[in-house]
């Protein structure tokens, strides 16, 4: 029997509308990670903001912080049904390619970072920015759109290593978190950057341009390993 | 060849399948029979030794072995918060199947799960979620079935419903049962083979032999 390939697009979509599929009818990691990241913010704002400071300084530093804790939030709970469902082998046992699997995974990720975005950005704003101008919101926009490359990338290749792991739950954030600082650091300073008037384009870029070699390093580190993630 | 630590747990173990034919294997727990079965599977990869399925060798041709393999394990394979058309179409989208719809209409009428095609999985019976799992397997019309321990969860209408399957595989699709129902087994399967602490005991046609007949064997060969 000849069989045609199927082609890489609709498998990828699938997998992505499966996993919002999953999210929009048990709504375990989305509404998880936005309250997670309301809390955090919260809970600077109390231990920094209560006596009226101008905290535009360290906004870049809480935002960034406070996403890097929700994005392990979030990658934790990535694999979660096919761990707890044991629907794994029917996946792999599909002609689905070993890196799609990955990439969608990481395309879920990075959603999931920007809807949280949307409710954080505003409010580190409204927090802790004096005189922030709503062109600087834009710029962090982009500066979200590419830190969650690197994220959603590292995120999606050691939650799929961490899955096999015994103790799974400690793996992942000590090996995750130590390897976000990079974009971390970056995205604060490219944050901090166009923060409350400082419109310092020439260190914007260049962390903008750290994002992005960041993103791909482990682009090409996930699309090394890939294989060797599934195998057995 | 596979080896987990120090154990060889498949060893010198030789199938050839030819299209139509069912193969039984049976053995004791721990016997290599699920290990074998997720190495023809594509889901472990054998240390030693060679594997071609579906005129594929492997590792190289594993993607497009994959496509041929339909695959039902213990579980059903499919996401319990998603319908059984979502999850259907899924897996329609995976394979790359031109007439999913009526694909996944035919698969939901054969196990008797178009009625609640829209309903969550999780509200399911354990057999009923098992019938999925075997509209899943099938829905892509696989040349290699691979089912283990396929009647540890169905229900009746399920069990028979599998019956029909390997009763009558066609011309062009071979399968392979991992079980421990050996009558089942024996009176389903053209052939049968025992595994042992992860080698092969004994492999035969059955034509002839009945299954309670073949008990007898059985537990002096795994004895």
């Amino acid at each position: 029997m000849t069989r045609s390939r199927p082609s890489w697009p609709r498998q990828l979509r699938a997998l992505l509308l499966k996993d919002l599929r999953l999210e929009l009818r048990t709504r375990d990691t989305l509404a998880a990670m936005v309250l997670f990241a309301v809390v955090a913010m919260m809970i600077f704002q109390f231990a920094f903001g209560g006596r009226g400071q101008n905290l535009s300084a360290v906004s870049g530093g809480i935002l960034w912080a406070t996403l890097a804790l929700t994005a392990v939030l979030g990658v934790g709970r990535s694999w979660v049904p096919e761990r707890e469902q044991r629907v794994l082998d029917g996946l792999l046992v599909t002609p689905v390619p070993r890196d799609l699997l990955l990439v969608a995974r990481a395309g879920a990720i990075y959603v999931y970072l920007l809807i949280v975005e949307v409710v954080a950005v505003p409010l580190v704003t409204i927090f802790f920015v004096r005189g922030q101008e709503p062109g600087d919101v834009l710029l962090i926009g982009v500066v979200c759109l590419l830190a969650n490359l690197g994220i959603s990338i590292l995120g999606s290749l050691l939650a799929c290593l961490a899955l096999f792991a015994r103790a799974r739950e400690l793996l992942l954030p000590v090996l995750f978190l130590p390897s976000l600082l990079p974009v971390v650091i970056a995205a604060s300073g490219a944050t901090q950057a166009v923060s409350g008037g400082t419109n310092d384009l020439a260190e914007y870029r260049g962390y903008c341009l750290f994002l992005g070699v960041y993103a791909v390093i482990f682009g090409l580190v996930a699309y090394a390993t890939y294989e060797h993630v599934f195998d057995d | 060849m596979k080896r987990f630590g120090e154990r060889r747990a498949v060893d010198r173990v030789d199938i050839a399948l030819a299209p139509g034919e069912c193969l039984a294997v049976l053995g004791p727990n721990g016997a290599g029979k699920s290990t074998l079965l997720r190495m023809v599977a594509t889901l472990l990869r054998p240390d030693a030794g060679s594997l071609s399925i579906c005129g594929e060798a492997l590792p190289r041709g594993a993607r497009r072995a994959r496509a041929g393999i339909g695959y039902l394990g213990h579980d059903p394979l499919v996401y319990l918060d998603l319908t059984p058309r979502q999850n259907l179409e899924l897996y329609a989208d995976l394979y790359g199947l031109s007439d999913a719809r009526e694909r996944i209409d035919a698969g939901l009428d054969r196990v008797g799960l178009r009625a609640r095609s829209f309903d969550p999985v999780r509200t399911f019976s354990r057999g009923m979620a098992q019938r999925l799992g075997l509209a899943r397997a099938l829905l892509h019309d696989p040349e290699l079935l691979l089912l283990d321990e396929p009647y540890a969860g169905l229900d009746a209408a399920g069990a028979r419903l599998l019956d029909g399957v390997l009763g009558d595989l066609g011309a062009t699709r071979g399968a392979v049962m991992v079980t421990h129902e050996v009558e089942r087994g024996v009176s389903l399967a053209g052939r049968v083979m025992v595994l042992r602490a992860g080698r092969v005991v004994l492999q035969e046609p059955t034509a002839g032999s009945g299954g309670a007949a073949f008990r007898t064997r059985y537990e002096e060969l795994v004895a």
